[in-house]
C-alpha cells in the first residue's frame, strides 16, 4: 500500500497541479486499507484513450497507472484478521519412499495453529495433461522441490521454524538425473514402467531416401539448458472459508477457470463452492499456468478455520515451480548445391524433470515447430520427453520453440556458411509464403516470413553491413 | 581483441493449444450512458491483455477504449477462459469478445432502426453513435439507443459468446493435421562484439521485426517485443539453473545470473503489415514468440565474428573461451600436422 512521509508529501505537491494537489492534502481521501490517496483520483485523459476507432490506438493502460502509483493489490498485499501463513516443508531426497511423518512436535509450538501432509489431501494428484504431480508428495517423492508437509502458524517465522520440528522418515530409492540415462531400459524408473511419458512423431514424404539423394548432408547436435521465468511476483495464494462450506481463494494463477476444476477434484468438493479470483499477476511467462499451493492453502485454512496466505520465496520460485525443458537436439539436413532443404530429420529428447506438467504442449509445439519456418518435402521427427529426479520443466514462454529454434536456424547458417550462400539469401529461398505447406501438411495463411526478413534486413542494413 | 559479427533468425509460433480446445467465453455489457462493461475469465499477467481486450470490445462497439471497463478474473462473476497462455488470449479472447459484442450491438440495431427508418442490417456502430451505413448524419448516439432498447423496446444490449480455435487432430502415426488455426512469423538480427580474449559477449543491436497480424495496440506489442528479446538474451547468454545430485545450486538471484537493463541492447522493433482473416479485426497474437528467435541470432552473430559454433547454450564468456580456444588449437594442429 501507499504510505508516503511528510517530506514526499511536500514534493508530491510541487510535482502535480495545484487544483488537484489541494484535495488530498486538505481532505484525505481513503481507499483499501485506508490510507491517504495523495495523487489525483482520475485517469489522465488521453486521446489514445477516448478516440475513435479504438483498434490501433497505443491506448495506455489503467492498471499500468495503479502499478506506477504502488496501488495495484498483489497477493501479498492483501491480508485479513485472524489470517496465518502457511510453510511448505520440501523433500530431503530427489527420489525417496516416505515411511512416516510426525509432525506433532510441530503442533505442540505456540503459534502453530496446523499441519498437513499428503495423506490428509482427499485427491492428492493434479496436472494438466496427466495428473501425476502431488499436492504434497506422499508415499513417493520424486524430486527435491517435492512438498512433503505444510504449517499454518500466525507468522511466517514460527510456520518456518515449526517445519525444523517436523520429523520425515525416508527410505531413498536410487535416483536418475540425466535424460539419456533415463531414456533407457534398465533406469530407475519414476513413474510406472517407463521413464518416457510423451513422443511425437511428424512424418512427412521419405527423409531417408531424401537424404540419401542429397549433395550435401550437414548433421549437428544442440543442448539448452534448464532455465526459470524469475517473475517479479513468486507464486502466491489466500484461502478463506466462510460458514456455508464455501471457500474463496485469491491466486497467481494464470489461468482461474481450469484452476477451479483442479482445486475442486483435489479437494473433493463441487465448483460451485469455490471462488478463484486471479489477482493482477506480477509476471508470468507459462510458470503460473497450473496449480501449485492452492489446495495445501485451502486445505490448511478449513484446518485452522482461519484465512491463510501461503507466498514462495525465490528459493521455492527456482525449485518448486516449474521451469524450462532442457532440449538435446540432434539435427540432419539434407541439401542441393543451391542451399534449397530436401530433408530434414530431427530426433529431440525433453528433460521432462520430475512430472509431466506441460510437457504434452512442449513437446507438440517443439515438434511441429522443429523443421523451421520452410517448405521442406521429407521431414521426420521424433520426440520423447522423459522423467528425470529434478524440478519440474513444463510451460515457458514458447513451449519448445526458442529451444527448436536455437537448432534449426544455427544449422541454416552453417549451411549457409559452408555453400556460400548469404544466411538472407538461404533463408528466403527456403522461408514460407502464402499456401505454404507446413510439417504437418498444412496450408498456412497470413504467412509474413519474408516481409519480417526483409523488414529486418532493411532495418539493419544487412546488405551494406561491415565488421 | 573485440570483433564484431551478425546474425540473424526468424521464426514461426502458432496462436494456441495443440489441437486440443481452447475456447473463451466473454459477456459485453452495454450501459445506459453509451459505456460498457467486458467480463473476461482470462487475467492480467502484466502484458496489457485487459487493455488490448477493451480496445477488441469498444472497436465492435463503436465506443473508444475509455468507455469499456474489463472485468476479468473471477469465477463467481467472469465466463469460462482457458487462460493467459499459448500467445491465445488476443486470437481466442478477443475472438469470443468480437462476438458477444455483435450480440450486444445486434440488440442496439434492432432498436434503432425503425427510429432510423432503415432495417437493422443496414446500421452501423461508429463513434460512439448507431449509424445508418456510410451516412454519419443519420444517427443516433449510442446511449439514447441503449436507453430506448432498454427503457422501451425492454431489451437491454447484453451479449454472451465464445470462440474455439478450429483444429483437425494429428495422425497418431505421421503427426499429419492441422493443430492450430493460425501462425505468427518474426526475424530478429542481432549485431555484437566477441572479445576474442575473454569469450565476453556484448550485444550491441538487436533489430526484432514481428508479425502479429493486425497490431490491436502497437505500443503494447513493442513492449511485449522488447520484453521477450530480455528474456532471448539471458536465455542466450546467461541464465542457467545448476544441478549437483538434484539439487539446484543456484536458486537465488545472486547467482543466477539474468539481464538488467545495462544488459540491454540498442533495440530496434518493427512491426509488418499484415491481417489474418480469422482473428479479431485481423489480430493474431504477440507473446510468446517475441522470445524465440534471439538465442539463435545471437549464436549466429557469435559464429560471424569469431569463427566458433556455440551448439550448447547458454554461451557464457567461459564456453565461448573454450570454443575460441579449441578453433586455435585445432587450427594449430592443422598448421603444424
Amino acid at each position: 500500500m501507499v504510505t508516503r512521509t511528510t517530506d514526499i508529501q511536500t514534493e508530491e505537491d510541487q510535482l502535480i497541479p495545484s487544483q488537484e494537489s489541494k484535495a488530498p492534502s486538505s481532505q484525505p481521501l481513503s481507499v483499501l486499507g485506508g490510507n491517504p490517496v495523495l495523487y489525483p483520483l482520475e485517469l489522465p485523459q488521453s486521446d489514445t484513450r477516448t478516440s475513435t476507432p479504438a483498434v490501433g490506438q497505443r491506448a495506455t493502460r489503467p492498471d499500468g497507472r495503479l502499478h506506477g502509483l504502488g496501488q495495484t493489490q498483489y497477493i501479498d498485499d492483501i491480508s485479513f484478521p485472524h489470517m496465518l501463513h502457511a510453510k511448505i516443508l520440501r523433500s530431503e531426497y530427489p527420489h525417496a519412499r516416505i515411511v512416516n511423518i510426525d509432525t506433532s512436535e510441530a503442533e505442540k509450538m505456540p503459534g502453530v495453529i496446523a499441519t498437513i501432509t499428503g495423506a490428509e489431501v482427499p485427491e492428492n494428484t493434479f496436472g494438466p495433461t496427466y495428473q501425476d504431480q502431488p499436492v504434497l508428495a506422499y508415499p513417493i517423492a520424486r524430486h527435491l522441490g517435492d512438498g512433503v508437509a505444510a504449517v499454518a502458524a500466525t507468522t511466517e517465522q514460527l510456520a518456518t521454524e515449526a517445519l525444523e520440528k517436523i520429523k520425515v522418515e525416508y527410505e531413498p530409492l536410487t535416483p536418475v538425473f540425466d535424460p539419456l540415462e533415463a531414456i533407457e531400459d534398465d533406469s530407475p524408473k519414476i513413474h510406472g514402467e517407463s521413464n518416457i511419458y510423451t513422443s511425437k512423431i511428424i512424418k512427412k514424404g521419405d527423409v531417408e531416401k531424401a537424404l540419401k539423394d542429397s549433395p550435401h548432408v550437414f548433421h549437428r547436435q544442440y543442448k539448452t539448458q534448464m532455465v526459470e521465468h524469475v517473475p517479479l511476483e513468486p507464486q502466491a495464494t489466500i484461502a478463506s472459508w466462510d460458514g456455508n462450506g464455501r471457500v474463496t481463494i485469491w491466486s497467481s494463477l494464470g489461468r482461474i477457470t481450469l484452476g477451479r476444476e483442479d482445486i475442486s477434484r483435489t479437494l473433493a468438493i463441487p465448483q460451485s463452492r469455490i471462488r478463484l479470483i486471479g489477482t493482477i499477476v506480477g509476471g508470468n511467462f507459462g510458470g503460473k499456468n497450473e496449480i501449485r499451493n492452492e489446495p495445501i492453502v485451502a486445505l490448511l485454512s478449513k484446518k485452522s478455520r482461519r484465512p491463510v496466505k501461503c507466498v514462495f520465496t525465490r528459493d521455492e520460485e527456482f525449485t518448486s515451480s516449474t521451469i524450462r525443458h532442457p532440449f538435446i537436439m540432434d539435427y540432419t539436413t539434407g541439401v542441393n548445391d543451391e542451399g534449397l532443404i530436401l530433408a530434414r530429420k530431427i530426433r529431440l529428447v525433453l528433460d521432462g524433470g520430475a512430472y509431466c506438467s506441460w510437457t504434452g504442449t512442449t513437446i507438440g509445439k517443439g515438434s511441429i515447430l522443429a523443421p523451421g519456418p520452410y517448405n521442406i518435402e521429407n521431414v521426420f521427427v521424433e520426440a520423447y520427453a522423459v522423467y528425470t529426479n529434478k524440478t519440474t520443466t513444463g510451460a515457458m514462454r514458447g513451449f519448445g520453440a526458442p529451444q527448436v529454434c536455437f537448432a534449426y536456424e544455427s544449422q541454416m547458417d552453417e549451411i549457409a556458411h559452408k555453400l556460400g550462400i548469404d544466411p538472407l539469401e538461404i533463408r528466403l529461398k527456403n522461408g514460407f509464403s502464402e499456401n505454404s505447406l507446413s510439417p504437418t501438411s498444412q496450408t498456412l495463411q497470413s504467412v509474413a516470413l519474408k516481409e519480417s526478413l526483409n523488414q529486418a534486413s532493411d532495418r539493419f542494413g544487412w546488405k551494406e553491413w561491415k565488421a | 581483441m573485440k570483433k564484431r559479427g551478425r546474425g540473424m533468425a526468424c521464426m514461426w509460433y502458432p496462436i494456441g493449444f495443440t489441437v486440443l480446445a481452447n475456447p473463451s467465453a466473454a459477456t459485453v455489457k452495454v450501459n445506459t450512458d453509451g459505456t460498457a462493461t467486458l467480463l473476461t475469465g482470462t487475467v492480467e499477467t502484466g502484458q496489457g491483455a485487459l487493455t488490448v481486450l477493451g480496445q477488441i470490445a469498444a472497436e465492435t462497439l463503436g465506443l473508444s477504449t475509455d468507455d469499456v471497463h474489463v472485468v476479468s478474473g473471477d469465477t463467481d462473476v467472469t465466463p469460462m477462459d482457458t487462460g493467459a497462455i499459448a500467445s491465445r488470449t488476443t486470437y481466442v479472447t478477443g475472438n469470443a469478445i468480437v462476438k458477444a459484442a455483435e450480440k450486444a450491438r445486434e440488440i442496439l440495431f434492432e432498436a434503432a432502426a425503425p427510429l432510423l427508418n432503415v432495417k437493422p442490417n443496414q446500421l452501423e456502430a461508429r463513434d460512439k453513435r448507431i449509424q445508418v451505413l456510410g451516412f454519419p448524419s443519420s444517427s443516433i448516439p449510442i446511449s439514447d439507443v441503449v436507453q430506448h432498447s432498454e427503457s422501451v423496446v425492454g431489451n437491454p444490449a447484453i451479449g454472451s459468446a465464445s470462440y474455439n480455435p478450429p483444429t483437425l487432430a494429428m495422425d497418431p502415426e505421421t503427426g499429419q493435421g492441422k493443430p492450430f488455426n493460425t501462425y505468427v512469423y518474426a526475424t530478429q538480427i542481432a549485431d555484437v562484439e566477441v572479445d576474442d580474449e575473454t569469450g565476453e559477449v556484448e550485444i550491441l543491436k538487436i533489430v526484432a521485426v514481428h508479425d502479429c497480424g493486425t497490431p490491436i495496440n502497437p505500443m503494447l506489442v513493442e513492449g511485449q517485443i522488447q520484453g521477450g528479446i530480455s528474456m532471448g538474451v539471458g536465455f542466450a547468454l546467461q541464465e542457467e539453473i545448476l544441478f549437483e545430485e538434484g539439487r539446484q545450486i543456484n536458486p537465488n538471484l545472486t547467482n543466477y545470473i539474468m539481464p538488467t537493463s545495462l544488459d540491454m541492447p540498442e533495440l530496434e522493433v518493427g512491426l509488418v503489415d499484415n491481417y489474418d482473416p480469422t482473428g479479431p479485426f485481423g489480430a493474431k497474437g504477440a507473446g510468446e514468440p517475441t522470445a524465440v528467435p534471439t538465442a539463435a541470432a545471437i549464436m549466429n552473430a557469435i559464429y560471424d565474428a569469431v569463427g566458433v559454433r556455440i551448439t550448447s547454450l547458454p554461451a557464457t564468456a567461459e564456453r565461448v573461451m573454450m570454443a575460441i580456444l579449441e578453433k586455435q588449437d585445432s587450427e594449430k594442429t592443422a598448421a603444424t600436422g
